[in-house]
């Protein structure tokens, strides 16, 4: 009885989490729309339901209901397999992202997370990195020449970036003792990481723009000067599965960066629910996103580089031997 | 010695980032001010000044005549050859146009037949909502053009407004003079 009811609450937690990681884009767009206007001194969407919220269902029904085209010297097996590859792994990773300690509800305590994980870093690092082959795929895939130069362009940098993001993340296992990312929140109960990692959560959190391929990292798309890069030849709903993945990886970078930088839901000054705490800085971390968005130009693909090699990857090695001599 | 301090100032902003510090700033600062949208046609319209020149309208005298003496200079400084007019002569005597057309797809708006007129009897108005589907419709004659409604006496401001699509692509204005637009223009 026990074993079924366990069983029921983790089909039921992966069931949530998996509805709200594919309704989540929906707002996000419009967030992000809504932002990108009034940066602009526009309005935004303002037509399609009240003040243009019900603008991403439009959107969504347009996708759905656009032709799924596939070029005709496509690998099919593959041009279909891509989207699922770039869609999975983001939703994986948050089956080790805990929300929270845990809640009780009609007396039975349930913990916010799906499984803790004695390395969950490790996990979220490793299956982050599948990632590129959906990319790597797509791109091959569409038997396009723009396509595979884009899909090389995005693979190269998610690469390099991860070096850099893997490195800057071991400064606050060092200070957590765990790579669990629950016992890492607990380690932050009375002082943020941030305090004591500044450049390792500097350095985090660009190779995380970079990861997510947004504005300035995102040479992938650059929507002003490349078609669409290794998703140029997608449409329809297998080119939505890439967008929904691409705001699935912004937000795991905003979770990251919540969890393992800004004390997770350990809450300052104001009392409120952990979970709201949490949510309220995850949100946080969005908008800086898409404010970072309509704020800065792209940078040059060498430059893009030479950020990743000679800058992030020297700060993130010197803040691991700089945080190993202060531990000491 | 201060241009020193002056570089050394600029290189630690560098490494801490001003810079971009300073464009989030602005961007942020952007995010809070006014949109400048006007949104035309179902929830706003913009009312046009005075000076606009829009759809041509032609004038009546205090007797209710038509004020044009069919003398064709506006036909001819037209630059575009756009205006056709015919005369002829009523019982009075006087010399009035059998046929005035404006073939509005060809007109630049630029104001000349109203300069050129001797008897102040064209003008362009304030109406600029006159798009169509033919450009056979945009062929003006003279009995439509003296219903067109004439100068605008106040304008450059925004007013409520609604579409009204089951007669046509109307825009009706429920207030006479409407806000200043350029209020909400941020300068900085």
């Amino acid at each position: 009885m026990e074993l079924v009811v366990a069983l029921g609450l983790i089909v039921f937690k992966v069931a949530l989490l998996i509805a709200i990681l594919l309704l989540l884009p929906l707002p996000l767009t419009w967030l992000e729309r809504k932002i990108a206007g009034h940066v602009q001194q526009r309005m935004g969407p303002m037509r399609v339901g009240w003040h243009g919220l019900l603008q991403p269902v439009a959107d969504g029904v347009k996708l759905l209901t656009k032709e799924d085209h596939i070029p005709a010297e496509a690998d099919r097996f593959l041009f279909k397999l891509a989207p699922i590859l770039a869609l999975a792994p983001p939703f994986v990773v948050f089956v080790a992202v805990p929300f929270g300690e845990s809640v009780s509800v009609l007396g039975t305590e349930i913990t916010l997370y799906v499984s803790n994980m004695n390395v969950a870093l490790l996990f979220v690092f490793a299956v982050i990195g599948i990632e590129v082959y959906g990319v790597i795929f797509g791109g091959w895939a569409a038997n396009s020449k723009y396509a595979v130069l884009g899909s090389l362009r995005t693979c190269a940098q998610m690469i390099s970036y991860e070096i850099p993001m893997g490195f800057a993340v071991i400064g606050v296992v060092m200070l957590a003792q765990s790579m669990s990312l629950l016992d890492i929140v607990r380690a932050q109960a009375n002082v943020w990481n941030i305090v004591y990692q500044p450049v390792g959560f500097f350095v985090f959190f660009v190779a995380g723009l970079a990861e997510s391929q947004r504005i300035p990292f995102d040479l992938a798309e650059a929507e002003g000067d490349l078609g669409a890069g290794f998703h140029t030849e997608y449409s329809g709903i297998r080119f939505a599965f890439f967008m929904v993945s691409e705001y699935a990886i912004m937000l795991l970078t905003s979770v990251l960066a919540v969890i393992l930088f800004f004390g997770g839901w350990n809450g300052v000054l104001v009392p409120l629910p952990p979970l709201v705490w949490f949510v309220l800085k995850v949100a946080f971390f969005v908008y800086v996103f898409i404010w970072f968005r309509f704020t800065f130009p792209r940078y040059r693909y060498d430059q893009l580089m030479a950020i990743g090699w000679k800058v992030l990857l020297p700060l993130s090695m010197a803040n691991i031997i700089i945080t190993g001599v202060a531990f000491l | 010695m201060s241009r020193t301090l002056d570089r050394i100032g600029t290189w630690i902003g560098w490494a801490f980032f001003a810079d971009l510090a300073n464009g989030l700033a602005l961007t942020f600062g952007y995010m809070f001010s006014k949109s400048v949208t006007m949104q035309y046609p179902d929830k706003e319209k913009w009312l046009p000044y005075s000076r606009y020149r829009g759809h041509h309208f032609l004038k009546r005298d205090e007797e209710g005549e038509i004020k044009c003496v069919a003398c064709e200079l506006c036909a001819r400084i037209c630059p575009c050859y756009c205006i056709e007019v015919i005369p002829y002569e009523d019982e009075k005597g006087n010399r009035r146009p059998a046929k005035f057309e404006i073939d509005m797809a060809r007109c630049l708006f630029c104001g000349l037949c109203e300069d050129a007129c001797p008897a102040d009897a064209i003008a362009l108005g304030q109406q600029y909502e006159f798009s169509s589907f033919s450009s056979r419709d945009l062929v003006i004659g003279r009995d439509d053009l003296l219903g067109k409604p004439g100068k605008a006496m106040t304008g450059g401001g925004v007013v409520a407004a609604r579409l009204n699509t089951e007669q046509d692509v109307l825009v009706e204005t429920s207030e006479p003079q409407g806000y200043n637009w350029w209020r909400n223009i941020r300068r900085t």
